[in-house]
């Protein structure tokens, strides 16, 4: 903790200076080298980050606002929204937030700002995942769909093309990441799930749901039908469009079939949907497993034999920054250095995610969450979330092990294709049929 | 100030600037971007402002368009004969058969509450009642009326229409009964005075004074089911595509040409079933009576 | 008729009260559902009985709360100065319609087909109009705006309902009295259509508290009330949402009840002063 401080400390006094600097080069009045410039002229300096709900909340904003010294305004916006927001009105907003089925629409668009290396500090702790494209053991992972490697360094300064070899240039920080895998629920189903090719086995027709939509529910339906042998691909997740018809085809067909029960837009609707017993085996995102046991049901998050979809969202700033307001851009980059420091990655851990910055977290966490959140020990006492709720029992082990027994084995990556316009197209059709 | 006259053509046109205004700028502006976009080619999250036709060949021959529309235009007539009947049984009740005003409008206000809660969670409230362990089924359960719990009550047509109807049948009702409080007693106590019966003078007089009330509540039942995504994407548990459904999946793809397209379709065909109603019944040659 | 029910007001009374019902059903889950025990979900069965849910409402951070807060009273702000608006402009352009004028076809087709076009379709129109102009979007102006075209249309139905409901012949003897144009409409029109003026403030006030397509995007860096749930659902909810449906409806039906009495003795008033008027 207190190595963090000073840490802290030391880039504080650094901004106290760059921002300094600034001010002169500005010519803004200010006497130069004023040494409470920093703080006073940051007062005042308002950031709005957009964000998801797992990202943007008040107590996360509430903390920043009491360590920063100057105001973070937060706001929750559903994707749709919010990459509607970067798209017409980039200038509204500091720092966003989004995950790997948003990437591809940045290319070339000049709304993201390439991040200096250099200015985010935590970047030689980060995971491999995201540093080198590679798991902790240095082994390279599936490249199927949207690995966290396609788009994590810019090509160049001008942030317009990524590149999969490390630059000096971030696309994005990133902030959480997970590997999902199909729920169950122990207590209904007729036999034990192994495979995702169980998804789409007879015995559980009428009984299963997917998530809605080409970025996650496609390649979890193509996982699906690769493992059950009724499908073969050169890359799920990124198809070709002789795969896009076969696949859509076969799904119409086990629609009419009466295969789905249904599709679910939002976690809250996945959830309902195992709680209420209306699916027994599903897509789903790992904490809606977790929030189904905590209303007492038994809801199994296993590891199966072709793997996990893995997932993360980034944290980027907005190219309007370069070009603005130094005092700004230095304002930003200290609060997106704060958001991996501590305080929020441990908030969000205890809720399940995973921290890009795994070390840092074990120093700021209980032992207890640690082990259970991350090494997958048995906890040593109740797993309590950061609202004050029993999450598990003392005893309980995590479904699916440690980070790296869960991490380590992605079979695909939540993706935006190449063909998306085709995949859409046809993702209707299925819809109306 | 009485000395001073306007002609009554430009105190209507004062009148109606503001309302005019507004509608311009705000919604024929975005409309007239929008039937641009909708002759413009796109990519990732992008419109490239190129003059491009596939937007327009796909939607006249694909069959997505046909069954989207077959599925909307099914819907719609369902919820549109259940919500008239029930629009028109519980009007015809508040209005001539509940005497005093002070109940009328308690009742009135009971019938509006419910919508004052947020649509997402109505929306969400549907789960515990239809669902297959919901109170429906328990309670069918519960009444030995059923052995196994039944799934079609929820994510199905069947929960589309019934939520349709929950939250349209007021739309309808009340259009009726602002039609139906127009009907001078004394009309409807000439025409029992000569003996008609009560389901008479429905048929003979109730009915054919409150077509204009009709109208509005069809106006309000037509654009609510034709607009709507948010519903049917939600309990038909995403199963289902109509043409707002369409739109909406490639709004949330950000593929704004073909939804374009899409939506001046949907514009063109809802504005000629309004027009189409509005020569039958002039509400605003009503209003002139 | 009649002063002897007859057996169709029993069957018609069975009939209203089962719509009540079938109205209630899922509000009914909603607000018992947000009596959950803690430990409880968002779906029966009930694991007990407590006010936690509103309690954890009323504590800032807590478990899938976000900032309903802020949001609350955003959309509040919002919605009774959309119904304001509303209320004016849509009385207006009723007005105008008391007469046919050059025009006034575009004027009634333009609110037609702003109840149809997709709401995100406006939304994201204004948007984009905004950003070429270079305006950044704020709650105050663009947010009004947008929602004041959902709203609107809606007030002029009412009007066209509510004037056409209207005896013109009372008008006509106020002006053979020698009434002129604005006393005319202060004394006879307006107490005619009063309810109608009251109904569009309450239908301008429950479009905007409902609307996100529209303002979503050009509301600036608040959220609105069903921008914030929508977000909400995005995550782990709790039967704090029904606990938010159960305050909103109690909330509403003191605004209903408030508006009302208040109409009421407004009515009684004018009443009184008319008849002061005549003596």
């Amino acid at each position: 903790m207190s190595e963090q401080e000073s840490k802290g400390l030391s880039r504080r006094s650094f901004m106290k200076g760059a921002a300094a600097t600034a001010g002169a080069a500005l010519g803004s009045g200010v006497i130069t080298g004023f040494p409470t410039y920093w703080a006073q002229a940051s007062k005042d300096i308002t950031i709005t980050h957009v964000g998801s709900i797992y990202t943007t909340n008040p107590t996360v904003a509430e903390q920043a606002n009491k360590d920063l010294g100057f105001t973070i305004q937060m706001q929750t916006l559903d994707n749709t929204t919010l990459i509607n927001r970067l798209l017409t009105q980039p200038e509204t907003v500091d720092v966003a937030d989004f995950g790997n089925t948003s990437m591809g629409y940045f290319k070339n668009k000049g709304i993201l700002m390439a991040i200096p290396v250099s200015e985010y500090k935590y970047w030689d702790q980060t995971v491999p995942l995201f540093t080198q494209g590679t798991y902790a053991d240095g082994k390279p992972y599936s490249m199927q769909g949207y690995a966290p490697i396609k788009s994590q360094y810019w090509a160049d300064a001008s942030a317009q093309e990524y590149s999969t070899a490390p630059t000096d240039w971030l696309v994005g920080i990133p902030v959480m990441y997970n590997a999902d895998t199909l729920g169950v629920r122990p207590d209904l189903v007729p036999h034990k799930v192994e495979s995702w090719g169980d998804f789409f086995n007879s015995d559980f027709a009428g009984k299963v749901a997917l998530q809605d939509g080409v970025n996650v529910g496609v390649p979890d339906a193509a996982v699906a039908l690769e493992a059950a042998g009724l499908m073969t691909y050169v890359d799920k997740g990124n198809m070709t469009r002789e795969e896009i018809d076969k696949t859509i085809d076969l799904l119409i067909e086990l629609k009419r079939a009466g295969h789905f029960r249904s599709f679910w837009t939002n976690f809250d609707q996945s959830v309902q949907l195992m709680a209420s017993g209306e699916v027994i085996l599903q897509s789903m995102f790992a904490p809606a497993a977790t929030e189904v046991r905590t209303r007492g049901i038994a809801c199994q998050y296993l590891p199966l034999k072709e793997g996990s979809r893995g997932w993360y969202i980034f944290q980027s700033a907005m190219a309007h920054l370069d070009s603005g307001d130094k005092l700004r851009r230095d304002c930003v980059m200290e609060y997106m250095n704060w958001c991996n420091s501590g305080f929020n990655g441990v908030y969000f851990s205890r809720q399940g995610f995973y921290s890009s910055v795994p070390d840092l977290m074990k120093a700021q966490m209980s032992e207890n969450d640690y082990g259970y959140w991350y090494e997958g020990k048995p906890a040593t006492a109740d797993i309590i979330d950061p609202f004050g709720k029993v999450m598990e029992k003392a005893g309980a082990v995590r479904d699916g092990g440690s980070l790296w027994d869960r991490m380590g084995n992605v079979g695909i990556w939540n993706t935006l294709m190449d063909e998306d316009r085709y995949l859409v197209r046809r993702w209707q059709d299925f819809m109306a049929a | 100030m009485s000395s001073m006259t306007m002609s009554p053509r430009i105190a209507s046109w004062l009148q109606a600037t503001p309302f005019t205004l507004i509608m311009t700028c705000l919604v024929m502006v975005p409309l007239a971007i929008i039937l641009a976009v909708s002759f413009m080619d796109y990519g990732f999250a992008e419109i490239i402002p190129e003059f491009y036709l596939g937007n327009w060949t796909d939607l006249f021959r694909s069959s997505l368009t046909v069954d989207t529309y077959a599925t909307v235009f099914r819907q719609l007539a369902m919820v549109w004969s259940i919500t008239l009947v029930l629009g028109f049984t519980i009007s015809y009740y508040l209005v001539f058969h509940v005497r005093s005003n002070m109940w009328r409008a308690i009742f009135l206000a009971a019938c509006a509450i419910p919508f004052w809660t947020s649509g997402p969670i109505r929306m969400i409230s549907w789960v515990p009642l239809l669902g297959r362990e919901g109170l429906v089924n328990q309670a069918l359960f519960g009444m030995g009326l059923i052995d196994q719990p039944i799934s079609w009550l929820l994510y199905s047509e069947f929960s589309v229409i019934l939520v349709y109807v929950n939250m349209l049948t007021m739309a309808m009702a009340g259009p009726i009964a602002n039609s139906m409080a127009k009907i001078s007693p004394s009309i409807i106590q000439a025409a029992r005075d000569q003996g008609a019966s009560e389901w008479q003078v429905i048929q003979e007089v109730i009915i054919p004074l409150i077509k204009p009330g009709i109208v509005v509540g069809t106006i309000f039942i037509i654009t609510a089911v034709m607009g709507d995504g948010f519903l049917v994407r939600a309990m038909s548990g995403n199963q289902m595509n109509t043409p707002a459904v369409a739109i909406m999946n490639e709004i949330n793809a950000f593929q704004f040409p073909p939804a374009a397209a899409k939506s001046v379709v949907l514009l063109v065909i809802v504005l000629g079933m309004v027009g189409l109603l509005l020569r039958f019944v002039d509400i605003r040659k009503e209003l002139a009576r | 008729m009649g002063t002897k029910r007859t057996t169709s007001f029993y069957v018609l009374s069975f009939v209203f009260a089962a719509f009540l019902i079938f109205l209630y059903g899922p509000m009914f889950c909603v607000y018992l559902l947000s009596f959950q025990g803690p430990e409880g979900g968002m779906s029966f069965p009930m694991r007990g009985f407590s006010t936690v849910w509103f309690e954890t409402l009323f504590t800032a951070g807590g478990r899938g709360v976000g900032d309903i807060h802020n949001s609350f009273i955003r959309s509040l702000r919002l919605g009774a100065i959309v119904a304001l608006l509303t209320m004016l402009i849509g009385l207006a352009v009723g007005m105008s319609f008391r007469r046919r004028y050059p025009g006034g076809n575009f004027v009634f087709y333009s609110a037609i087909v702003s109840m149809i076009v997709p709401g995100i379709f406006v939304g994201f129109g204004i948007s984009l109009t905004l950003n070429m102009l270079g305006m950044r979007p704020q709650w105050w102006y663009s947010g009004i705006g947008a929602q004041l075209t959902w709203s609107l249309p809606f007030a002029m139905l009412i009007m066209f309902i509510i004037l056409g409901r209207m005896d013109k012949s009372y008008e006509e003897a106020a002006t053979d009295l020698g009434a002129n144009s604005f006393q005319r409409f202060q004394y006879v029109i307006l107490p005619l259509i009063l309810p109608g003026v009251i109904g569009m403030f309450m239908a301008g006030f429950t479009s905007s508290y409902e609307e996100a397509a529209r303002a979503g995007l050009n509301i600036g860096t608040g959220n609105t009330m069903p921008m914030e749930l929508t977000g909400l659902l995005g995550a782990a909810t709790t039967p704090v949402m029904f606990a938010v449906g159960t305050l909103t409806t109690l909330f509403m039906f003191t605004m209903v009840i408030v508006t009302l009495l208040a109409s009421w003795s407004l009515a009684k008033r004018r009443q009184l002063r008319l008849t002061a008027h005549h003596a």
